[in-house]
């Protein structure tokens, strides 16, 4: 199996002294789409910005696959994280424009989003799930090989979050990228995910790791599978049992 | 109707100015009259727009020179921290001390009265703008530095495409403020340099007619220095709308 990341024995502990994350031993494979979940603060924001570089492991090692720059990743926020000063066509471009990369791709990654006819509008001119497409584009702009979300649609409302959801899921099955995912969410994270991690309370740490076997692509209607309920009970009970411990 | 309603205080102040001056007798070189004023401004127009003129130059380079000096060295100090701690004490220290004080001494070391002026009015502009500026620089979205970071930006493009972006809307209100104090500066300077001749700003103009007590003349000067630093703010709101309309909270459409 080919690997996107492998994580080796990675700890973290902050300069205040904080420490956020017990060792973590993790390999991520190549287009595979995974989710992490776990409780508030227990470190998963912190373990993705380290395997996207943009954070230093206190000890252990990353082996990530993808070569630097938006062709190599691309990372999407909680927040949209957009531009206000810029339109959504100039927010989508940015990769391209720092990486000095050509700017067509633009329009379709637009479109892929479901943001066509919104290309000159400005940030404060969208709704917040609109922003978070302009968001999304921006990340998938460069057709990075693996695509990080750090709690994406956590500020949605559930009707835009499902949609989003629907949208982003077959956004993955038409390109395979690896995706990692970050969500509290275990209905979201057992629906989107190939496979689900669970964290400790802080210092997290691996407490389960449970592939999810539903067939893609999944189908909106499978939210109300019994055996998606079941597998959902199961991670909520891991969760609940790392909790307690 | 109400957006009338400041004009028509106005009428009446000025109306009751006119008819306390006329009831009393009091003469125009003690308290001139609104009438009074306006006929000085007639009788003396040009000569004063000519003031004006020179008043102008002088702030609107003092402006310039703040902007280009006050930006400049801000965005020098958003580079190292190490570098604000160790400069930015200075640059309070040209914001707290009163520019009278300092005046003696550069009219005695530069000879040349425009740059005297100059120097003096940038002092009493530059720091809205540095520090506003400073400030803005450093509150760039977190995240999006992150994002410029992942995305390998060079330290040029950062700066370029997401800090002074950043800093525009801090920049501007640092620069409205400065318009006026830029006004202030050069009228402050202009009386304590002294200034005389045909190439004299307003201020010294407006000296020169009260110590002569010509009052109304003195009251016209006023008035126009009042107009001008009115005119300034109300230019650099404008601007500051026109560039931040599409996406900041503060011009949002009215
Ligand atoms: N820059 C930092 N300095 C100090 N402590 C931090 C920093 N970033 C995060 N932490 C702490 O590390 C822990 C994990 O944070 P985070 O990774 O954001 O958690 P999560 O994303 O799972 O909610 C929290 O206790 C948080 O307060
Ligand atoms: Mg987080």
């Amino acid at each position: 199996m080919n690997e996107a990341v492998t994580l080796r024995g990675v700890t973290k502990t902050f300069q205040t002294g904080t420490s956020a994350l017990s060792p973590v031993d993790l390999a991520i494979a190549a287009g595979s789409f995974v989710s992490l979940v776990g409780p508030s603060g227990c470190g998963k924001s912190t373990l993705l910005r380290m395997i996207a570089g943009l954070l230093d492991p206190s000890g252990g090692e990353i082996a990530r696959a993808w070569t630097a720059g938006p062709q190599g990743i691309g990372f999407v926020f909680q927040d949209a994280t957009l531009m206000p000063w810029a339109n959504v066509a100039k927010n989508v471009s940015l990769p391209l424009e720092i990486a000095g990369l050509p700017h067509d791709g633009v329009a379709e990654a637009i479109a892929r989003v479901g943001l066509e006819g919104f290309a000159q509008s400005y940030p404060r001119e969208l709704s917040g799930g609109m922003r978070m497409r302009a968001s999304i584009a921006r990340a998938i702009v460069a057709k990075p090989s693996v695509l990080l979300m750090d709690e994406p649609f956590a500020a949605l409302d559930e009707f835009t979050r499902f949609r989003l959801n629907d949208d982003l899921l077959a956004l993955w099955q038409a390109n395979r990228w690896t995706v990692i995912f970050v969500t509290h969410s275990i209905r979201e994270a057992v629906f989107l995910s190939e496979r689900v991690i669970v964290m400790s309370p802080r210092p997290g740490r691996v407490v389960a790791d449970m592939p999810i076997l539903f067939s893609q692509p999944r189908a909106a209607a499978l939210r109300n599978d019994h055996a998606f309920t079941d597998v959902c009970a199961r991670v909520g009970a891991a969760l609940g049992e790392a909790q307690a411990a | 109707m109400r957006r009338l309603l400041p004009l028509l205080f106005g009428v009446v102040v000025l109306a009751l100015w006119e008819a306390a001056v006329r009831l009393n007798n009091v003469p125009e070189y003690i308290v001139p009259g609104p009438i009074a004023i306006l006929r000085a401004l007639g009788k003396d127009g040009a000569d004063l727009l000519a003031g004006l003129v020179v008043t102008l130059e002088v702030t609107v380079a003092a402006l310039l020179l703040a902007v280009l000096t006050g930006g400049g060295f801000a965005f020098l100090l958003a580079q190292s921290r190490l570098a604000e701690q160790t400069l930015f004490p200075y640059a309070v220290f040209l914001q707290v001390t009163p520019i009278v004080t300092i005046a003696p001494f550069v009219i005695i070391w530069v000879p040349n009265v425009f740059v005297v002026l100059l120097i003096l009015a940038w002092m009493a502009a530059v720091f809205p703008i540095l520090s506003n500026t400073l400030l803005g620089l450093k509150s760039a979205d977190a995240n999006l530095r992150d994002l410029f970071r992942l995305y390998g930006a060079s330290r040029w493009q950062t700066a370029r495409r997401l800090l002074l972006p950043s800093a525009l809307p801090y920049f501007l209100g640092g620069f409205r403020i400065s318009g006026g104090l830029a006004l202030i500066g050069t009228v402050v300077a202009e009386m304590v340099a002294g200034t005389s001749g045909t190439r004299s700003g307003l201020a010294s103009r407006l000296l020169e007619a009260s110590y002569r007590l010509e009052l109304a003349r003195a009251m016209a000067c006023f008035v126009l220095l009042s107009a001008a630093g009115f005119a300034i703010y109300w230019l650099l709101d404008i601007l500051s709308r026109r560039l931040l309309r599409h996406w900041h909270e503060s011009a949002k459409d009215t």
